[in-house]
């Protein structure tokens, strides 16, 4: 039998109610009308019940008309899943990292972690890319865009 | 016939050796920072404004003023070749110039950019010299609620910026407005759904939001998926074919209308034009259905309204001192630091200098395509690169980018966030242009509504009482019925063929 989206909406219709929920009790934390107009709990409030109102009828659409077919590659392999992932930790580390250790270091395990994990050239020459390219991305483009470009990136507890 | 000869006199200015240099370094460098995601026409304008100390007034202004439509042009290039937007108002280029780029056809992309910024960069020229002050006049006219009645007109082309779904479109919207909402309330100032964090009382910007849905989000579809090497272009492939052409043609003279026009208004900034440009081809197109494939009417015509904008947003600056954009208002920082003030007497006291700059801004429309057409190639060669070292230059510009914007490492992190949400709605087929309209349009259509409910005291007549912002409203509503007829239609149709 083919997949359908039937599932993925409901499940996306029911996340965007409970959203659409919290940020209607977090506006009335706020003023909702005052002798002027609205306040600015105004517009988020009836915002939020419009997109209970929306997810409403995406899961009511999803459970009771018929499903779109599921696209192919609607679910990736394990591996794709671990590159994307592979992406997020990158950013995670610098998120965590720049400021503290310097934005060269930092880089430098960036790129060579995204260069490895996304798939580096085979044999000799994928190594001297790789080297070459973390050296470029760290330091290079620390040379372009704090020296050149005057952009302030951080340095690490290390002047460097 | 006054003007043409004030004109005349500065070309005579403007094609001096020193001045056409200056507009070609311009050119270059605005090029360059459009490219560079985050930094964006503003902070470049800015960061070089120390270079232009050292030169006389008219070559300064001329290269600033290179640079900030140079950058409109770079920021396409992004978005045409890895699906990043350079800057926010090249974001909406993303949807179709990334299509044809997938398809082997980003050569005819960048170049109907190129030849469109120069036609829609010119246009507004020619009206900045004929119809500068009663254009001006009328854009003045412009109060809080002639600005809500157009934010609402922008608010119900997100109609057609829906694709199969429009309840999905819908959501896309109200979530922009809603994720809008973050940060200090414009009128009260009020700290709203900040939960603390001291960087969220900004709300999020869009430079982080557009990089993330768009370049991040693509890339962790891109990585998850069956990633295979970016499609290989022939030489043939590189340049506009006649039906190119013709199909540019219309968009390239909407897009001309739309960009200049807004840009007579002060605050309606770069991104509005564009959008607005896009959802006019669609509605007028007599495919609509084939827009999110590669349609170039979808780049020329908002890339042409781009630029137009642009140059027509220098009008107010130049006839009553009145910046139009935060790089409009750099460049007005320049000019004051240079001794001259922006306003009516600016052509009475300074006007060797004042049609200087507007003859440069021929003479650098003109170099931006000689300099930009040749290089498609160039550009196009960058597909070629393996997509592990392609992938992890644009995850790298794309976090150097978003830590520039206010030097925080909050941006990168946000920008990630919304690389997420991005993937998310791919999967979903959740389009991602309504959530960054409306996150531009939502702030300054509350701000235009509650402003205008405070002059009216409460009295919601006020948006049709006004003629300008009457005729606006009824347009609006006009959009928001043919759309809604269309959709009902569409649902008609599927269900008597279940």
């Amino acid at each position: 039998m083919q997949k359908t989206m039937r599932r993925p909406y409901q499940i996306a219709g029911i996340v965007l109610i409970l959203f659409a929920a919290f940020i209607a009790r977090e506006s009335l934390e706020l003023k909702y009308y005052t002798t002027l107009g609205p306040g600015p709990g105004f517009f988020p409030f009836w915002l939020s019940v419009l997109m209970g109102v929306l997810a409403a009828i995406m899961f009511v659409q999803a459970t009771f008309r018929q499903a779109e077919p599921m696209p192919d590659d609607f679910y990736g392999s394990r591996v794709g899943y671990l590159r994307a992932l592979a992406v997020i930790v990158s950013f995670v580390w610098l998120v965590f990292t720049m400021e503290g250790i310097g934005f060269r270091i930092s880089m430098a395990v960036f790129f060579a972690w995204l260069l490895l994990t996304l798939g580096r050239q085979k044999g000799v020459i994928g190594w001297i890319i790789m080297i070459g390219l973390t050296a470029a991305g760290s330091w290079g483009a620390f040379w372009l865009f704090n020296d050149v470009l005057k952009v302030i990136l951080p340095l690490g507890p290390w002047g460097f | 016939m006054e003007a043409l000869g004030y004109l005349m006199h500065g070309f005579s200015i403007a094609l001096q050796p020193q001045n056409i240099l200056f507009a070609i370094i311009g050119c270059f460098l605005g090029t360059l920072i459009g490219v560079l995601p985050g930094i964006g026409p503003a902070g470049g304008t800015a960061m070089l404004i120390p270079v232009t100390f050292v030169l006389d007034p008219t070559p300064a202004i001329i290269m600033l003023a290179a640079i900030y439509y140079g950058a409109m042009y770079g920021g396409t290039i992004t978005s045409v070749l890895v699906n990043v937007p350079g800057e926010a108002a090249s974001a909406i280029t993303c949807i179709e110039g990334y299509e044809m780029a997938k398809r082997g056809r980003a050569g005819p992309a960048l170049a109907v950019a190129a030849i469109g910024s120069f036609i829609g960069g010119n246009v507004a020229t020619v009206g900045l010299v004929l119809l500068a002050l009663p254009l001006t006049n009328l854009a003045l006219k412009f109060g809080p609620p002639e600005f809500f009645a157009l934010m609402f007109v922008g608010l119900s082309l997100v109609t057609g910026l829906a694709g199969k779904s429009m309840v999905r479109a819908l959501i896309s919207a109200v979530f922009g407005l809603m994720v809008a909402m973050i940060g200090i309330d414009p009128v009260m100032g009020a700290p709203r759904f900040s939960f603390g964090v001291t960087e969220l009382l900004d709300g999020f910007g869009i430079v982080p939001v557009a990089m993330g849905v768009f370049g991040i989000g693509e890339i962790l579809l891109n990585a998850e998926g069956e990633v295979t090497e970016i499609i290989d272009t022939k030489l043939s492939q590189l340049w506009l074919s006649m039906d190119d052409i013709k199909a540019s043609v219309w968009p390239v003279i909407r897009g001309t209308f739309i960009g200049f026009f807004l840009g007579l208004i002060p605050g309606v900034g770069a991104v509005v034009p564009t959008f607005i440009a896009y959802v006019a081809e669609k509605k007028t197109s007599k495919y609509p259905e084939k827009f999110g494939t590669g349609m170039i009417e979808g780049v020329a015509s908002p890339e042409t309204a781009n630029n137009a904008y642009a140059n027509a947003a220098m009008i107010p600056l130049f006839t009553l001192g009145i910046p139009g954009s935060p790089t409009i208002a750099i460049l007005m920082g320049a000019f004051m630091m240079n001794g001259l003030i922006p306003g009516p007497f600016l052509f009475k006291e300074h006007a060797d200098f004042v049609w200087a700059v507007i003859a440069s801004l021929y003479i650098g429309n003109l170099i931006l395509v000689i300099m930009n057409l040749p290089m498609i190639p160039l550009w196009v060669a960058v597909l070629k690169i393996p997509y592990s070292i392609l992938y992890a230059l644009i995850l790298a510009f794309c976090a150097i980018g978003a830590y520039s914007l206010d030097n925080s490492i909050f941006d990168v992190g946000a920008m990630m966030g919304w690389g997420i949400i991005g993937y998310i709605f791919k999967k979903l087929d959740i389009p991602l242009a309504p959530l960054v309209l409306t996150l531009i349009l939502g702030p300054l259509m509350e701000r235009g509504l509650r402003q205008s409910l405070e002059i009216s005291r409460g009295d919601m007549t006020i948006f049709f009482t006004r003629p300008i912002s009457g005729g606006l409203m009824l347009i609006g509503f006009a959009f928001i019925l043919l759309a809604s007829f269309q959709a009902i239609n569409r649902v008609r149709g599927e269900d008597s063929q279940l």
